[in-house]
């Protein structure tokens, strides 16, 4: 069997910035994603940092392709090296066609280390550059900017501009000192290593929190609660932003089980209420997500993942919590688990996560991970204007009081009444209850209120997103994945499949609970052989599947050590398959 | 529009509280307090915790919320940020309030929610049968505590107190016409509002009854209490022999935390409830 290698006939930029913590490295990339978005192409921007202020080392790269950009890739066509031994974590990354521009005000590679580099390396005084043209060192990383962007052979006008958008809240006199320091790097090179084709396309440029918090919007969100946690904060940076333009309160709060009561509070009160946090934070709210579903409140939650167990690697992925959020919440506490990967899902998972709580009346989990959420992605614009239903409440009730929030319905949904509204008084109960609220310990009741949440379960499964196929129907392997890791998969699969080959078809799942059987099932019956890649050590997707379906995956591809899936790697594994 | 009566609250249940108990008293005054305020049926909910207090629920019908143990007060945040029209009031117990939820204490007193925090403080945890409290004394032997409790008792007026609580008051469970007026005032009061009521036990708690506190108590206004003065409050709170009632502590001058936020100037959020969201204006930032 042929060897598959990344299709070369795909253009494709992968550039690089390597600094301290501090050197606004972070920045730097973002400013080449977003100048990307400007011209049309597609970009992905990735960052590695660690959990601290000052110092340590930091990545941000970015992929960019006129057609989609969905993952880092490793192999670097650019790469900036601000701090004096930045290159060394990327000797892997760099072949003889790398353009290397090292920061010589950082001081000098050796003589010895230099035969470890594969590519020619350009020195440059990206410091002095920003002392001298803007007088403040500290726009090194604008320097940067600048000189990425003649390399890369962006139209400098769009770069202007794109640091003016950036800094369009700030005083002129801290713009202008930026934009000499852009023209100081653009102007220090010479030579364009690729030339951009603009495409002719309007896009938005989102990291997957920020998607999050524009399908709260779009789904009616009026209340978030939360407590910083990386790297689910993002979501409550963007909606905090956001409480003057749209009908919201975000609420930062003493602690994430004060954060998740707020939410429960709120949503009582019947506007739609969300929160969010990552495992320790998630870990703290449990005993309140069991009461969000025994008093079948509505409530969406942002699970964002990283490496644990405990404090872990607070800045880096894993999908790791898979079976803590099915578990999540004691006694047998009802949920729905939604796992978006791309950016496009992330935003309209989030808006279907709040129809979903208030149509069903529990707790919906958005479930992601630093990859997808901290990552910048590319966006097409789609309709802009969302219509949020009429919050649905019970009608024609009996003025003595004696309206049932708990009835035992068919379908396991029961009417619902909101305080201030009249005679629907009731008692919702973190007991078990009878039909108007109160506590009972009866065990027929205690038994049929539990079958009730249950079936909401049954009734609300035809409206869950199913598994997706991508890539052709059929394949010689079939690859399983759920939430970030589909981003890795389709960047990818163009390269599997090169020439028209039917090679590999990947099954994609965006949500795992309640466990979409029958759509999986239907999916996987024609595969000819499977495999699965997942961000954990226990394979947790695998032996749900097992568990549910009885299915046996052969062939698993599995990374635990905080560092997303590459191209590379899956390429290489595809291989040995 | 109708206002609550003895007839309206009235629940199927009967209250399960021991003879004796405090919690008839308070129950009964917090009915009374309702009552002569008319409170809507519709714009009145009760969040209660767990423990005996919080076995209310069942004895009232009202819009309540019977939640978690020590989470109580932030589930009442939330209701009252979405519709701040609601008056809201919060049954809690020493363990409740002081021990499990002490942070969201801090957080409703500091934040000035306009809530009503009615604290049932038997310094017992007697719903599990009778084990230490943040409100007892040191030394106390109880079956958690065999070899005597190590800690100092807590003083909950004094760090509602420092907490920026905007209405202090204690109550005792046995004078009820002045717990109906503290109930009154606090449900009146457009902020934060803290009515500890010394509450007998006579199940868990048969050291502190009815004589005990005989020789303690004395009300603040025969003393000629200024509750506006801060540091008088404060004094009062921490004196050690005896065990004052009445209103410690009131802002006159206290603005509630929805009314500081922009959003809520003109309606309240749930009227502000959207039928149709336009992602167009923050869009042109992220392109």
């Amino acid at each position: 069997m042929t060897e598959i290698k990344a299709d070369s006939s795909i253009q494709t930029i992968n550039w690089k910035i390597t600094g301290v913590a501090g050197e606004g490295v972070m920045l730097s990339s973002k400013l080449v994603g977003k100048a990307f978005i400007r011209h049309g192409w597609a970009s992905f921007t990735y960052f590695e940092y660690p959990s601290l202020i000052k110092g340590g080392h930091q990545t941000g790269q970015v992929l960019a392709r006129p057609t989609t950009a969905l993952n880092q890739k490793k192999t670097l066509d650019i790469l900036l090296v601000l701090d004096k031994t930045g290159w060394q974590n990327h000797l892997d990354e760099i072949d003889e066609h790398t353009v290397l521009i090292f920061n010589q005000d950082a001081g000098q590679i050796a003589i010895e280390d230099q035969a470890k580099i594969k590519s020619k390396i350009q020195n440059l005084a990206m410091l002095t550059l920003a002392q001298q043209a803007s007088g403040r060192p500290n726009n090194m990383n604008i320097v940067a900017f600048g000189v990425s962007s003649k390399l890369l052979g962006l139209n400098q006008t769009i770069c202007q501009q794109v640091l003016k958008d950036e800094f369009a809240d700030k005083d002129v006199k801290i713009l202008e000192p930026i934009l000499k320091a852009f023209d100081a790097g653009y102007q220090a090179i010479t030579t364009v290593v690729t030339p951009i084709t603009p495409v002719a396309r309007k896009q938005l440029m989102l990291t997957g929190n920020e998607a999050v918090g524009f399908g709260a919007l779009a789904g009616g969100v009026q209340f978030y609660s939360a407590y910083p946690m990386t790297p689910a904060t993002g979501v409550m940076i963007f909606l905090a932003e956001q409480q003057q333009k749209y009908p919201l309160i975000v609420k930062h709060a003493e602690d994430e089980i004060g954060a998740i009561s707020h939410a429960i509070g709120a949503s009582y009160a019947g506007v739609r209420a969300m929160t969010g946090s990552s495992g320790g934070g998630l870990a703290l709210m449990s005993e309140n997500v069991s009461l969000a579903s025994i008093t079948e409140t509505p409530l969406v939650i942002l699970a964002a993942s990283r490496v644990g167990p405990a404090t872990g690697l607070p800045t880096w992925t894993a999908q790791a919590d898979l079976d803590f959020i099915i578990g999540l919440g004691h006694g047998e506490t009802q949920k729905i688990i939604l796992t978006p990967g791309t950016v496009s899902e992330h935003y309209q998972l989030t808006k279907q996560a709040f129809d979903l709580a208030e149509k069903y009346q529990l707790p919906v989990f958005v479930l992601s991970d630093k990859h997808a959420l901290e990552s910048y992605h590319t966006l097409e614009i789609t309709e802009p204007i969302t219509q949020i239903s009429k919050l649905n409440m019970a009608e024609n009730l009996p003025e003595d009081n004696s309206f049932l929030r708990y009835q035992l319905t068919e379908s396991g949904v029961s009417p619902r009444s909101i305080p201030g509204q009249n005679h629907g008084l009731h008692l919702a109960n973190s007991y078990e209850h009878d039909l108007w609220g109160y506590a009972t310990e009866e065990a027929d009741m205690t038994a049929k209120q539990a079958e009730k949440r249950e079936k909401k379960l049954t009734t609300l499964a035809a409206e869950l997103p199913q598994p997706k196929l991508l890539g052709p129907q059929q394949a010689e392997i079939s690859i399983i994945c759920w939430g970030s890791t589909v981003l890795a998969l389709q960047d990818t699969l163009a390269d599997l499949n090169q020439g028209g080959i039917n090679k590999v078809n990947v099954i994609h799942f965006p949500c795992v609970w309640p466990f979409p059987t029958k759509g999986f099932t239907q999916l996987v019956s024609n595969a000819k052989k499977l495999a699965i890649i997942e961000g954990n050590m226990t394979g947790q997707l695998q032996q749900l599947i097992m568990r549910k379906t009885g299915i046996k995956i052969d062939h698993q591809y599995r990374r635990y050590d905080g560092r997303p899936f590459y191209s590379e790697d899956i390429i290489a594994w595809i291989n040995q398959l | 529009m109708s206002c609550h009566t003895l007839q309206s609250l009235a629940s199927p249940i009967a209250p399960t509280w021991c003879p004796g108990c405090g919690d008839f008293l308070i129950f009964n005054s917090l009915r009374k307090a309702i009552i002569d305020l008319q409170l809507e049926e519709k714009d009145t909910v009760i969040v209660y915790g767990i423990g005996c207090s919080g076995n209310m629920a069942d004895f009232n019908r009202v819009y309540g919320f019977h939640g978690l143990h020590g989470r109580g007060l932030p589930v009442a945040m939330g209701i009252k940020l979405a519709n701040h029209k609601l008056k809201v009031i919060m049954i809690g117990g020493d363990g409740d309030v002081y021990g499990e939820g002490l942070q969201h204490l801090i957080t409703a007193a500091r934040g000035n929610h306009d809530l009503t925090l009615i604290v049932h403080n038997n310094s017992r945890y007697s719903l599990t049968t009778g084990q230490t409290s943040p409100t007892s004394k040191k030394g106390l032997k109880t079956k958690s505590t065999p070899l005597g409790a190590i800690e100092e008792p807590l003083n909950p007026l004094a760090v509602a107190l420092v907490s920026k609580a905007t209405f202090v008051a204690r109550g005792y469970s046995v004078q009820v016409p002045q717990m109906v007026e503290l109930f009154k005032q606090a449900i009146l009061h457009p902020g934060f509002a803290m009515v500890d009521v010394l509450q007998l036990c006579p199940t868990f708690n048969q050291e502190m009854n009815h004589p005990w506190y005989a020789q303690r108590i004395c009300t603040l206004d025969q003393t000629n209490h200024n509750p506006q003065d801060f540091g008088q409050a404060l004094s009062k709170a921490l004196e050690p022999e005896k065990l004052a009632t009445g209103i410690f502590y009131q802002d006159k001058t206290s603005v509630a935390h929805h009314a500081q936020l922009p959003q809520l100037q003109q309606a309240s959020l749930i009227e502000q409830r959207p039928t149709q969201v336009n992602l167009q204006p923050i869009i042109n930032s992220f392109s």
